[in-house]
């Protein structure tokens, strides 16, 4: 094979570059899923268009050129994260309506959970490919 | 009737709408030749260059936009009249002209055909540029014959043409390809020489992989390469340097915009299908191409055990196709998983608007159509196409793009959904 004959590795590049600028930002996540979602299902055939329209879904952006109604998420200087709409904005100040907060991500040695708080474990698998095609698991 | 003297080597931009006759003398219109007599009608927004073979005597009326202009030099750059003397003299069987959208392929492919025309050779054009179709309907590759010279490329009688199934190549490449070497065939059939008008898709992969492989299923003997700057030289540097001849583009060109591509494909679509009528189809007796519904063994619906309504069902060496008249509850599809790993669900309704090929039993296309509706449990498709005669009808290929019968698009259906 010499070229791409589709554009879908482009898409899959820019889909793992937003996962890993933004696995930690719950409301940046939210519109990149709901977009991607909505790109597919109107124009499935056409990747690239995808690529191009979802790499423009999460764009950092100076405070002072922020627009009212505009949506965002605000990454704080402890790492939390507040998503909202933009009801107004002074030189010193950032007001948003509809928000909600994300507590920053921390890091624990060890942690013990009571059985009856616990509504869904979810079992994370890595090297998947190993497990399902040995053959095909090359060194990257 | 307003009349222009016009003395030899005199040359005029023609703008659209404007209809001209030719009352004496002989003049050039695209590289074709009118004589006394003859006579020309230009659309709204198209413009063609004239040149005075000698002194000659127009008569001509404008309508709205139209316009006349007097210019001091030819628009055709002189490499192009070098490269026909060229093909004059060698002949070859098939030219294959690259370029970037907007360069002016089209005008280039109408020039180089009328001129050669003058020769007495008579050419074939194949049009790839399938948004924009000049030979056939949007969504299809075409080819027709220069019997007679024309101002603009869609003038010529087609001779066939094949359904891609989108209006653009991409996600089509090999519906694309095969479409094209077929038209090459068959203009070779019947021209001395078959010019072949390449997509504008130049830049990135599979663009690069359509175009590359094109040159090597195709062999021309020329590819002209139509270049503002050295937008082509990627695309260049693969091919046999011997076969290429890079020309500059005329300087008359008028690029669009997206918005105005897509006004002239829903334009062009909204006139094919005018006056379209209503067919049904039986699909126990027309078969269905480009699609998995109905290329299974048929199942019995009750014995899937699922509680939904199902309209139809079949075993595919991929899985289970089912038809559903709404949505299948999750536990249904893990159900039906458990079963047959691989599950296709086909929402009746979803077929609606789907553009369609319609093409008789030598696999020629006979016409476009939309499907309305799809009646599955009697196996009848119900389809909006300006094609009359139901017998003819042996096949349905299944495009990707829906339409409405205004021209409009309205959805593309996700490959290997239906």
């Amino acid at each position: 094979m010499t070229f791409e004959q589709s554009e879908l590795q482009r898409l899959v590049e820019v889909i793992i570059d937003l996962l890993q600028r933004y696995w930690h930002d719950p409301g940046a996540i939210e519109v990149i899923q709901s977009e991607l979602d909505k790109l597919y299902r109107k124009i499935p055939i056409y990747a690239g268009i995808q690529a191009n329209c979802l790499s423009q879904v999460v764009v950092p952006i100076p405070t002072n050129q922020l627009q009212e109604g505009e949506e965002v998420s605000i990454l704080l200087k402890d790492d939390a994260i507040v998503v909202g709409k933009v009801s107004k904005v002074t030189p010193s100040e950032v007001k948003l309506v509809e928000c909600k907060q994300f507590e920053r991500p921390r890091s624990c040695a060890e942690v013990t959970l009571p059985i009856q708080n616990i509504r869904e474990v979810r079992l994370l698998a890595r090297d998947v490919l190993k497990r399902e095609w040995p053959s095909l698991d090359f060194k990257a | 009737m307003p009349k222009l003297r016009l003395k030899r080597g005199d040359i005029l931009r023609l703008e659209g709408l404007l209809s001209l006759q030719v009352e004496e003398g002989r003049v050039l219109i695209s590289g074709g030749l009118y004589e006394k007599g003859s006579k020309i009608s230009i659309p709204k927004a198209k413009s063609l260059p004239l040149e005075a073979e000698e002194d000659a005597v127009v008569d001509y009326s404008l309508g709205e936009g139209g316009h006349i202009e007097h210019l001091s030099e030819r628009t055709i750059p002189p490499e192009w009249d070098a490269l026909i003397r060229d093909i004059v003299d060698k002949r070859p069987r098939l030219v294959m002209v690259m370029g970037n959208v907007d360069v002016g392929k089209t005008f280039f492919t109408t020039y180089v055909a009328n001129t050669l025309l003058r020769h007495g050779i008579r050419a074939a054009a194949v049009d790839g540029d399938v948004g924009q179709a000049d030979i056939g309907p949007p969504s299809t590759v075409g080819v027709g014959l220069f019997e007679r010279p024309v101002g603009l490329l869609y003038e010529i009688p087609m001779l066939s043409a094949y359904f891609v199934g989108s209006m653009s190549p991409s996600g089509h490449m090999l519906e694309f390809i095969v479409g094209m070497a077929r038209m090459v065939e068959r203009g070779l059939r019947e021209a001395e020489m078959v010019i072949v008008n390449t997509p504008g898709w130049i830049f990135g992969g599979p663009a690069r992989s359509l175009q590359l492989h094109l040159v090597e299923l195709l062999r021309p003997d020329i590819v002209v390469a139509l270049q503002q700057d050295k937008e082509l030289e990627h695309l260049l540097a693969c091919i046999p340097q011997t076969n290429v001849r890079r020309i500059p583009t005329s300087k008359s060109v008028r690029p669009r915009s997206r918005d105005e591509r897509a006004f002239l494909r829903e334009l062009l679509l909204g006139r094919y299908f005018n006056n379209a009528g209503r067919m049904v189809l039986d699909l126990r007796r027309v078969r269905l191409e480009r699609c998995y519904y109905r290329t299974g063994q048929p199942i019995d619906q009750r014995s899937l055990g699922i509680r939904e309504p199902i309209l139809h069902a079949e075993k595919l060496p991929e899985g289970l196709l089912v038809v559903v008249k709404r949505a299948l509850s999750q536990d249904a599809i893990r159900e039906l998983k458990k079963r047959f790993e691989q599950v296709k669900v086909i929402e009746a309704g979803s077929e609606r608007y789907l553009l369609v090929g319609l093409v008789d039993k030598t696999n020629e296309l006979l016409g476009l159509g939309i499907i309305e509706r799809i009646d599955y449990s009697r196996e009848r498709m119900t389809v909006i196409t300006p094609v009359r005669d139901r017998d003819r009808i042996w096949a349905v290929q299944i495009g990707s793009m829906k339409v409405k019968p205004s021209g409009k698009e309205v959805g593309v259906l996700r490959p290997g959904s239906f």
